[in-house]
């Protein structure tokens, strides 16, 4: 095989896995349970919290970061238990013991969970919308769209990294809610990041869901900032994300081998 | 060149137990083992729970590493040419596990198909081939959770052939199924075989690896005990004669003292429903029956018949009554 034939394989490997993760999805109930209330919830609280507290200002602030919050949960959730379900399934072992690599799989799997994820944010402003009024006006909806594409990528590729943790435990559950307030708190999801301590910054700033939601807040009109530094930084990580799950994952089908597969539960 | 070719392997799995002072145990599952596969053969592996069949299958599977020793598939080395390999080979474990349930029995192979990076040209003609090839053509648009269970081991077959592998690895491939289905799945393997693949399978079942295989190895505690045709191993028993006798209640401590009978050779018990059935191994032509009898005089017996040894009988005597712990 060339190297292009094998490109070609890959990205059919990503593809498939994209399709066949969504018509799992879709008779999943629990799935879109999570994806459609979860934001609507979010919503609600924090827009009405910042009305209550005489911000009403910060409301298109409240519906972004709540779409985000409700995209990233999707993600995290997913990405956990992308794996713990192969286990399940028995097919975890079938999947390494094929030329693709696991990584590759669980790429074309996380993004499907993703790309779903986002409709999160449709449902966030549709409830921003109905309930509070807050118009639907977006200032530059062109970069409002590539914010977000870049956004799903580089959560998608959070998702993947933190995934590989996953992998190695049984506690996926308890691993999602460790992880994911503090990461939404830190990216700036529930409130600015300015509130937060000076030395929390680098957090945030590694972190992809904080430039997502600069980047959609900016392109919204909530500021007058560029918007390329964001784009370049959600693209930076994204890259630097993917690599490290290149290496974790070739790392953990090592140990799979070594150890007699991630078959236990 | 040989399909397959094991030289000393040997597999130790490390497992700690206890939280805080956590305790290290070794357990060998293959130790030492040697054996070799001949391009095109049909090969069995039998041996008990436990004896070590899932982890060589999985060790040939690529996806588990040896401890120590040397594995060559195909000529290539199954711990640094896995990727290689892993185009060459079907692998199948029995069981349920191992499908996508809530997708379609197409939508399982033509993912498979992917994975195993098939050019899309030929996974068009290839999957409604191997669907009609396991019966399963009719059925292939329903969802996976509505398939029997002999309907499931057949996708699986069909799956395992998804990119034409060389070489199948099929660990217990008739596992849980009623016997119409596993005799569905023996004809497909033997078909398999017939167009020139080499089939590596394990089984409990004696009569499976009688019907199917060439040659066969007994495997038991990751030893290997004998390798040899099962006519062969058939003749481990070719002297002695198999006194059956059924039975109602028979107390352990008449069992014990058939057990001491000097010219009995072995004995085994199997129960059914509640009926005692009892295997009694003797020299051919000793006509110890009336002494058995004898043992057994305050106990119902419903019927005596005296057969000839089989395969199973052989691997009894080969590996000792825990070889028919299921
Ligand atoms: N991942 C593992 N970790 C620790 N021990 C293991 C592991 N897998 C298998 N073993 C042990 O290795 C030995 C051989 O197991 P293996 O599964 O290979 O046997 P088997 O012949 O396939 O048995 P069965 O007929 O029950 O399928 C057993 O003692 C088993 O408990
Ligand atoms: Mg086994």
């Amino acid at each position: 095989m060339t190297h292009l034939q094998s490109l070609a394989a890959s990205i059919r490997v990503i593809q498939n896995s994209y399709k066949m993760q969504m018509a799992e999805n879709v008779t999943r109930n629990t799935f879109q349970f999570t994806l459609a209330l979860q934001p609507v919830l979010f919503t609600l609280l924090s827009v009405g919290i910042y009305r209550f507290a005489g911000k009403p200002d910060l409301s298109l602030y409240g519906i972004i970061g709540s779409g985000l919050i409700g995209m990233w949960n999707a993600n995290l959730w997913t990405s956990g238990f992308i794996v713990q379900g192969e286990r399940w399934s028995g097919t975890l072992e079938l999947l390494l013991a094929t030329p693709s690599s696991l990584m590759v799989v669980l790429f074309g799997k996380s993004l499907s969970n993703a790309s779903a994820s986002l409709g999160a944010i449709f449902i966030t402003f549709l409830t921003g919308a109905l309930v509070f009024r807050v118009p639907l006006a977006i200032e530059d909806p062109l970069g409002f769209f590539v914010g977000l594409i870049l956004t799903l990528l580089a959560l998608t590729t959070l998702g993947l990294v933190l995934g590989t943790l996953f992998v190695l435990t049984r506690a996926a559950g308890n691993m999602t809610q460790v992880l994911n307030y503090p990461i939404f708190i830190l990216s700036g999801l529930t409130f600015p990041i300015t509130t937060l301590p000076l030395w929390t910054r680098p957090l945030s700033w590694a972190l992809a869901p904080s430039w997502g939601s600069q980047a959609l807040g900016q392109a919204a009109g909530l500021s007058d900032e560029a918007l390329m530094p964001a784009f370049l930084w959600l693209i930076v990580l994204a890259l630097i994300y993917f690599l490290i799950g290149l290496v974790a994952y070739r790392r953990i089908e090592r140990i799979a081998r070594a150890k007699g597969g991630l078959q236990e539960f | 060149m040989p399909a397959i070719l094991v030289e000393n392997l040997t597999r130790i799995y490390e497992t700690t137990t206890g939280v805080i002072r956590r305790k290290k145990k070794e357990i060998t599952a293959l130790d030492e083992i040697d054996l070799t596969v001949e391009a095109g053969e049909l090969f069995g592996l039998l041996g008990p729970n436990g004896a070590g069949k899932t982890t060589l299958t999985k060790i040939l599977a690529t996806i588990l590493l040896p401890t120590s020793g040397t594995v060559r598939v195909l000529g290539m080395d199954a711990v640094a040419q896995e990727k290689e390999l892993r185009h060459r080979l079907g692998i199948l474990f029995g069981g349920e596990r191992g499908l996508y349930w809530r997708l379609t029995g197409r939508q399982n192979i033509q993912y498979f198909a992917d994975l195993y990076r098939v050019p899309p040209a030929e996974v068009k003609s290839r999957v409604p081939e191997l669907l009609e090839l396991v019966g399963l053509s009719d059925r292939a648009d329903e969802r996976v959770e509505g398939y029997s269970r002999g309907m499931k081991q057949r996708l699986h077959v069909a799956r395992c052939l998804i990119h034409d592998p060389d070489v199948l690895l099929l660990d217990e491939p008739t596992l849980g199924l009623d016997p119409v289905a596993a005799r569905e799945i023996r004809g497909i393997i033997r078909g398999l075989n017939d167009q020139g693949k080499t089939v590596f399978l394990t089984s409990h079942y004696m009569f499976e690896i009688d019907a199917l295989c060439e040659r066969v190895a007994v495997l038991n505690k990751g030893k290997i005990l004998m390798v040899d045709t099962p006519s062969a191993l058939k003749d481990l028993v070719a002297d002695l004669e198999v006194v059956e006798i059924e039975c109602l209640g028979a107390p352990a401590n008449v069992l014990e003292d058939l057990r001491q009978h000097p010219r009995l050779q072995d004995m085994r018990v199997e129960t059914r429903e509640h009926k005692q059935i009892l295997h009694l191994q003797a020299p051919a032509g000793s006509e110890l029956v009336q002494e058995f009898l004898q043992i057994l005089k305050e106990v119902r017996v419903e019927k005596v018949i005296t057969r000839q040894p089989t395969l199973e009988d052989a691997y009894v005597r080969l590996v000792g009554e825990e070889a028919l712990h299921i």
